[in-house]
Parts: structure tokens; sequence; C-alpha cells
């Protein structure tokens, strides 16, 4: 079972690895409040794509279990689960913890 | 046809790659010095030191998905897909089978989406990729029968010309090859006299050869083709 902080780590080098592709200037704060997503997100649309990609193969080969993170019910939740880096931790935490169909 | 080995160092992954223009494309990049892997339903048809070959059924995301996961095991990078893979049910709409309707759409598009989504994670990595799509005149053509096929081939260079779009800051092109009639087990499922009618009608009115398939190809998979993205080409005059 991948814990709070594994997790954290996982979308930490995700983003890490958005700051290797920018300037010194350019590059994100990362940290558990990194916003992510909506009017205030430091990422772009196609940067945020590649965070998600990272995060979902690390925790699908971390696990085992295949993790989508951009079907209907996330796309549906009261908090947008790419709100910051806890809101995506929290979401990637409830489906873990769901059992496998 | 040049004999310098233009696709060393490259590694490419053809679909359907067992018969017909997939077998073609694929013995090319061979020859030429890529590494190659080949996604078909059924087991290889050829062997070469430098082609593996994974069972995939493109039109299950599923098997897709196993596919691209054995191919990682053996590379890190893809840098040319080639979307070949395709079923062909030629019929009037109102008797065509569902099923058969649904076939196609599962491999030619849907296929089609699968393997470009999981290709481009990969190409992402190294910011350089070539996917092309095999298309056909039939998206143009229309001809009587086709209905899903061409809607199907249609769809493809759109999905080709989107994609472009969002990959272009990856250095990844996308680009569509629409080929016209070739000698090939899909074609020999149509009526001959059809098929004559069609070739007939081209601004070039015959068949078209293995190296004018290979011709685009090249063109589209080169280093110089980076400011090539969102184009079909199609063959034989169509447009």
């Amino acid at each position: 079972m991948l814990t709070q902080d594994a997790i954290h780590a996982i979308i930490f080098q995700a983003l890490s690895n958005v700051n290797d592709e920018r300037g010194p200037v350019e590059r994100l704060d990362i940290g558990a409040t990194t916003i992510l997503f909506g009017t205030d997100a430091v990422l772009d649309s196609l940067s945020l794509v590649s965070v998600i990609v990272d995060v979902e193969a690390a925790v699908s080969e971390i696990s085992g279990r295949d993790m989508v993170l951009t079907d209907d019910r996330a796309m549906s939740q009261e908090v947008s689960p790419f709100s910051d880096v806890s809101s995506l931790t929290a979401y990637i935490l409830l489906l873990l913890s769901e059992p496998v169909l | 046809m040049s004999s310098t080995l233009q696709y060393d160092g490259k590694f490419a992954l053809v679909t359907g790659s067992r018969r017909g223009v997939g077998r073609l494309i694929t013995e090319h990049l061979l020859q030429h010095g890529a590494q190659v892997a080949g996604f078909a339903r059924g087991e290889a048809t050829f062997e070469h030191p430098k082609y593996v070959h994974f069972q995939v059924d493109v039109s299950d995301p599923a098997s897709v998905q196993k596919g691209f996961a054995a191919l990682k095991r053996i590379t890190e990078v893809v840098h040319i897909v080639v979307n070949n893979a395709a079923v062909l049910t030629s019929q009037y709409a109102m008797i065509m089978p569902p099923a058969a309707a649904q076939a196609m759409i599962n491999t030619n598009l849907f296929g089609t989406f699968m393997v470009s989504r999981e290709a481009s994670k990969m190409m992402r990595k190294s910011k350089w990729g070539r996917i092309i799509n095999i298309g056909s005149m039939a998206a143009s053509l229309e001809p009587i029968g086709d209905s899903v096929y061409a809607a199907c081939k249609a769809g493809v260079s759109t999905l080709a010309n989107v994609m472009a779009r969002e990959l272009a800051p990856l250095n990844v092109t996308c680009n569509t090859l629409g080929v016209s009639g070739i000698q090939s087990d899909m074609l020999a499922q149509l009526p001959k006299d059809k098929i004559a009618a069609v070739i007939a009608g081209l601004p070039l009115p015959r068949f078209a050869e293995p190296d004018d398939i290979l011709n685009v190809l090249d063109f589209f998979a080169s280093d110089r083709s980076s400011y090539i993205t969102a184009q079909t080409v199609f063959l034989g005059g169509v447009n």
C-alpha cells in the first residue's frame, strides 16, 4: 500500500520532470500546496498532462493496479483532484483504498 | 531506392505487421536499419534479428496496454509509429452486419487512437516522434459499400490532425498516408470490377506500387520533415 508520503514523492518527481524542461526563472515551487489546475495553476495544459501521465505510470507500477486519474469520476468530484498536490494525493489514496473490481 | 541506413538508431512500431502494407513497411524499415516491433493479432509471419513481434489486438484497449507494457521491457523509446492495422467489410449500409461495422470502428479508428495514445507517452520523453496513420483513398472517394470503412479512414486523418496540434510542442508529427489500391489480401476481398472501376477513375489510373507507399512513408518519417504535420497525402492523384 502506498503511503501519503510515497504518493507525494511520486507527484513531486513528476513536477520535477516538468522543471527539468524549464529555464531557471520558470521553475515551479514544488510542495503539497502547489496548485495544479485552475485559475492560479502553475502548469500549462501540456505540463499538467505530463504530470498526470507520469503519476499514473508510477502509481500503477508501484501498486500493481491500473490507475486512471482522468475518468468521469475524477472530473465529477466536488473538489477537483487536480486542485493541488494534496488533493491529488488524497484522490489517489481513495482509489487505492477501494477493492479491485 | 537509397541503400543508406536512413533508419539506423530508430525504433519503429508497426501495427498489422504480418502481411500486406504493414509487412511491406516493416521490411522496408528493417532493411534500412530500424529496429521494429510489430503488433498483430496473429503470430509473426517472418523473422529478422531486429524485429520483435507482439500478439496484440489493437481493437482491445487492454491488449494494447499489455502490448506497450511488454514493449517497454525492451525499449524506452519509440521514434516512429505506423498505424496500419485495419479490417474491411464492404457492404451496403442497410445490410452491413453491425458486428462487422463495430469491428472496423474498433480496429481502424479506436485501435489507431489507442496505439497513438500510448506511443505518444513514450515519444514525450525523447522529444522526437513520427506518427503515421495509414489512410485510404476511400476517405475521399467515398465508394458505395464502404460507409464505415471510409468514415474510419477519414477519422484517422482527423485524429492525426488533432494529435498533431497536441504533440507539436514535443516535436512529434502526425500525418496520414492515403493509400490507393495496392494488390493485397484486403483488396482481394472486393469485387474485381468494382476495384477496376475505381482505379480507372484515378488521375493516375494504376494500382500503387510498394515504392509509391514507401516514398511517402520515408518523407513523413524523415528528420527533415519536422515541419510537416497534420497532412494527408493521397497516392494516385486522389484528393
